[in-house]
């Protein structure tokens, strides 16, 4: 049996595929794909993959932006560092302060800002994706604050309470729950469903307010900066719980790809290709729930990120799939900017990053919500 | 009316401090000892007047939006007419305003802002014949300016410790002298809103059958901007941002009145202050001995009306 | 292409408590068209549905070569059947190449993403629903009949010997219907079953070779064309009296003289 991974660089169009035709062995990939096979001896491909070329060059660009973002994010700050030194401290040589300053102060929070911006982006993009509405994010129909009340009671030492991870789970399931059984009703592609949700993370909200108002002012001044989005205030164990969490989403999200590409038609249609459409709805939700509720735990509520995660992803991939990776990328790469400019603007004062994605990310929504182009999505 | 009475009754009977009913009530009967009396005059008084005041201008408020946009779901507190009252406030805070008078005409001309913003920006896109898109681009507003009024907090430690206990809506600590501030506006407000009320239900009949009928929609839907804004203002300058009033207030009141806005308008009057108080109550002995933000009760109870309203499969329009 | 046999066996179906399909039994002809027809809400696209596992029955099975479909894997079935829904929607800006490559996914998998065989069958089908020249053409640019045609190109890469489609031409205009008709009638030639909703029975008559008509849920008349089309089944499908003529060109039957059935003989 010879094997040899053959590339098609496919330059050419479809006419080319025509003249081909017949000859089983010259399979052509379909336009803006690389067709990766490795051939059995007999010609027959037992194994043969698609990669979408614009997705890959979407999320190699996002990739290096995201590598750039963290090198300033690593340099930049109350005391800015020279490139030079950053490379320095990294590899533990260099001036013993800056050494310290970016191995123990800059780089954890670093690392859970890339990890919170691509659980949001995930969790953004699946939602999205499933509910056939790119309003409906995670952040949006009132999961992250379902979680974050949840948390906030765990963190205020309630009663009956787990750690804060596991108790922000608890409340994004509730939330996710609530939404979709009490507002899915009519289907989830209106404003309507939009509007419940938002409706219900009001009602969490404001139980987050009750939790701080019953608490001494100390400790409610102490969750504050949380309860708006930040990553300043991180459970230690809750990162490393979003460590090993992350990868585990993403790769269901991965390995639901083609589903999630099929699920962007009307139901009836990815049924008749051979969709359980009900079961993965149930896969989907779960990992997006999972995704937002371990995020949450770390950063709080900085639901916008799921919004302008996969927007930004959307407008440079192609319409053929569902860009998963691409937002990965980019919600990581929104988080550590955002952050970065929380910690930098108003030096030596830090702005909690949920209140930078929302002044940013608010304009944004309000502009896709209004411009004429949105209709066709209701 | 009864109902509204007895309720200004309890509000001034309960409480979370040592001054039960039976202290409260001797003082009410000329008599009982100076601590309860200085509770009741100083503290319950004000705080129910407050709640009459406001309660009554947020529904009112609701019932004007929600007729003038013909959109069940147009809620002062969820159009941003709130969040841009509190923006400008804290605003003003920051640079260096005190006096309550001045508060409160800032706070109207925030309202003014925000309920020009929304209802403008969804004219232009045509979102506006859409009530739920309306709600979500209000939604949108209010995030973003109460996320930028945070952001104004953090330049300011006491205009952070100023706002923080009032940013959440709350009748505590209330004095009447706010009250007395807002008076003059309020009585403006009633005016404007008796001059509309009769083009108001013609209004309801659609603008061209309006103006058919002799009426000026533009002038009308500007006077109603204008008596929004000075309702809304004001009681926001006094108790701070309390969503969901304008929303559920004007919905009881269409239940109970039917369709004509005149007639929901005059049963706004007592609803208002009877949530609002009743709410205040229950936020003083909920978590007592300490208290709940108003704010936080209202939205408590008004976010699954909204959710109903959302789900009901034929939204009502106006 | 190997024969495939669609039937029925006291087939139930329900929407909430409202029974639609009341104990059905049949059997669907093997490579030829058939048309279910009916008036409004007498549960011709509820049988569609059902027929393609998208509606549970309540009570009894739909059969694919003797097999109950709600066993069958749901990639198994879609192999086996197409479906094309009423209100097909697409996410925006696929071109028609990219929809009709979708209709390649039951046959493939995580690491089976593209083969010379999908390349062929894609390219075959484009050609055969003639919209290989709008290969490239994004589906929201295109006129009704190119997008229905490009969504039947998709179903025909399916490669299923059952093709079923919800009222194709609903929204057509006379031209692109009859487009769309043509290569309806193409698929059947090559062997294929196809089976259709219909709303004009005079299309019906035109191009199946085999009629369903369905009333309150109940089947009234099932064959030919030629041999079910009385007068008397006009009126009790649609309440309407008619005369019934044959095409001079093409001997299908028409429907001339229409108007509204007299009160007595509806009583009759």
């Amino acid at each position: 049996m010879c094997r040899d991974a053959s590339v098609h660089n496919q330059a050419r169009q479809w006419p080319d595929a025509e003249r081909c035709e017949g000859d089983a062995t010259d399979v052509v990939a379909p336009p803006g794909h690389w067709h990766l096979a490795w051939q059995a001896a007999d010609g027959s491909a037992p194994f043969s993959l698609l990669i979408d070329r614009r997705a890959f060059v979407a999320a190699l660009i996002l990739l290096l932006a995201l590598l750039t973002a963290s090198f300033a994010y690593l340099a930049m700050g109350s005391s800015s560092l020279p490139p030079q030194a950053v490379l320095a401290a990294l590899v533990g040589r260099g001036d013993m302060m800056a050494v310290f300053l970016v191995q123990e102060l800059r780089l954890p929070r670093l690392a859970a800002a890339c990890l919170t911006g691509a659980a949001f982006g995930v969790a953004g993009c699946l939602m999205q994706t499933l509910a056939r509405n790119r309003l409906a994010t995670p952040g949006i129909i009132g999961i992250d604050n379902g979680a974050t009340a949840f948390a906030v009671a765990s963190v205020i030492g309630l009663g009956v309470s787990l750690a804060p991870p596991a108790m922000a789970l608890v409340g994004a399931t509730t939330a996710a729950a609530l939404t979709f059984g009490l507002a899915a009703g009519g289907g989830t592609r209106g404003y309507r469903f939009i509007v419940a949700g938002i409706g219900i993370g009001a009602v969490f909200g404001a139980i987050t307010q009750l939790l701080m108002a019953k608490v001494h002012i100390d400790t409610a001044n102490a969750a504050y900066p949380w309860t708006v989005g930040s990553l300043n205030a991180r459970p230690a164990g809750a990162v490393m719980l979003l460590a090993v969490g992350l990868p585990l989403g993403l790769g269901a999200a991965l390995w639901l790809t083609r589903a999630l590409s099929l699920m962007r038609f009307s139901d009836a249609v990815a049924s008749a290709l051979g969709l359980r459409v009900s079961q993965r709805r149930w896969q989907v939700l779960m990992v997006s729930v999972l995704l937002t509720g371990l995020a949450v735990a770390v950063a709080g509520p900085v639901g916008l990120i799921g919004l302008i995660g996969p927007e930004i992803a959307r407008s440079l991939s192609s319409p053929r799939g569902v860009p998963v990776v691409a937002s990965a990328l980019a919600g990581a790469l929104v988080m550590v900017l955002a952050d970065l400019a929380g910690r930098v603007l108003l030096s030596p004062l830090e702005i909690p990053v949920g209140i930078v994605t929302a002044v940013v990310g608010g304009p944004w929504l309000l502009w896709i919500l209004l411009r004429p182009a949105s209709r066709n999505l209701a | 009316m009864v109902l509204l009475v007895l309720v200004c009754l309890a509000s001034l009977l309960l409480g979370a401090g040592d001054v039960g009913p039976a202290r409260a009530l001797s003082v009410l009967m000329g008599q009982g000892d100076a601590e309860a009396r200085f509770v009741l005059g100083s503290l319950r008084l004000p705080r129910t007047l407050i709640g009459l005041v406001v309660g009554l201008s947020l529904g009112v408020a609701g019932a004007l939006l929600q007729a003038v946009t013909r959109n069940p779901l147009a809620e002062p507190g969820l159009l941003g007419v709130s969040a841009g009252a509190a923006f400008a406030v804290a605003l003003a805070l920051l640079l260096g305003a005190t006096a309550t008078t001045m508060r409160v005409g800032v706070a109207q001309l925030g309202a003014m802002a925000g309920c020009l913003c929304v209802l403008g920006v969804a004219r232009v896109s045509g979102a506006g014949s859409d009530p739920v898109r309306l709600v979500l681009a209000g939604a949108a507003l209010t995030g973003l300016l109460l996320s930028l009024t945070s952001l104004l907090l953090l330049f300011d430690q006491r205009a952070a410790d100023e706002i923080r206990f009032w940013i959440v809506g709350s009748l505590a600590g209330r004095r009447l002298e706010h009250l007395v501030a807002i008076l003059p506006s309020l009585l403006l407000a009633s005016g404007l809103v008796l001059a509309v009320a009769r083009p108001l239900a013609a209004m309801a009949l659609g603008e061209r059958i309006a103006s058919g009928l002799g009426h000026r929609p533009g002038l009308i839907r500007l006077l109603v901007i204008v008596a929004v804004a000075l309702l809304v203002g004001a009681a926001t300058a006094t108790a701070g941002p309390i969503a969901f009033i304008g929303l559920v207030v004007p919905f009881a009141a269409r239940a109970l009145a039917g369709p004509d806005i005149r007639r929901t308008l005059w049963f706004c009057l007592p609803l208002g202050p009877l949530m609002v108080i009743a709410a205040d109550i229950v936020s003083r002995l909920l978590v007592a001995p300490s208290e709940m933000p108003l704010g936080v009760l209202t939205a408590l109870c008004g976010a699954p009306v909204l959710v109903a309203v959302v789900r009901a499969r034929r939204m009502p329009t106006l | 292409m190997t024969r495939h046999q669609l039937a029925t066996r006291d087939l139930t179906l329900c929407h909430g408590r409202a029974t639609v399909i009341d104990r059905l039994a049949l059997s669907l002809p093997v490579g030829k068209v058939t048309a279910i027809v009916g008036p409004n809400g007498c549960g011709k696209s509820t049988l569609l549905a059902g027929l393609s596992r998208l509606h549970a029955p309540k009570q009894g099975t739909v059969l694919l070569d003797g097999r109950d479909i709600q066993q069958l894997p749901a990639r198994e079935l879609a192999r086996r059947l197409a479906l094309l829904p009423q209100e097909a929607t697409a996410p925006e800006g696929l071109t028609v190449a990219e929809l009709v490559r979708f209709g390649r996914q039951p046959h493939q998998g995580w690491l089976r993403q593209w083969s010379a065989e999908d390349q062929r069958v894609v390219h075959k089908a484009l050609a055969e629903a003639d919209v290989d020249e709008l290969a490239d053409r994004p589906l929201d640019t295109l006129s009704g009949g190119q997008r229905q045609r490009a969504w039947i190109a998709m179903t025909i890469a399916q490669q299923t010997p059952l093709l079923l489609l919800d009222e194709p031409t609903s929204a057509l205009d006379l031209g692109h219907q009859i487009e769309v008709f043509e290569l309806v009638r193409r698929l059947a030639a090559e062997g294929r079953t196809v089976v259709m909703v219909l709303h004009d029975l005079a299309s019906a008559c035109r191009y199946a070779d085999h009629l369903l008509a369905l009333h309150n849920g109940q089947l009234v008349a099932t064959g030919p064309p030629g041999e079910v089309v009385t007068t008397e089944l006009v009126r009790r499908l649609y309440d309407i009296d008619c005369t019934l003529i044959p095409d001079p060109a093409t001997g299908s039957l028409l429907l001339a003289n229409v108007r509204r059935a007299s009160r007595h003989s509806v009583e009759a």
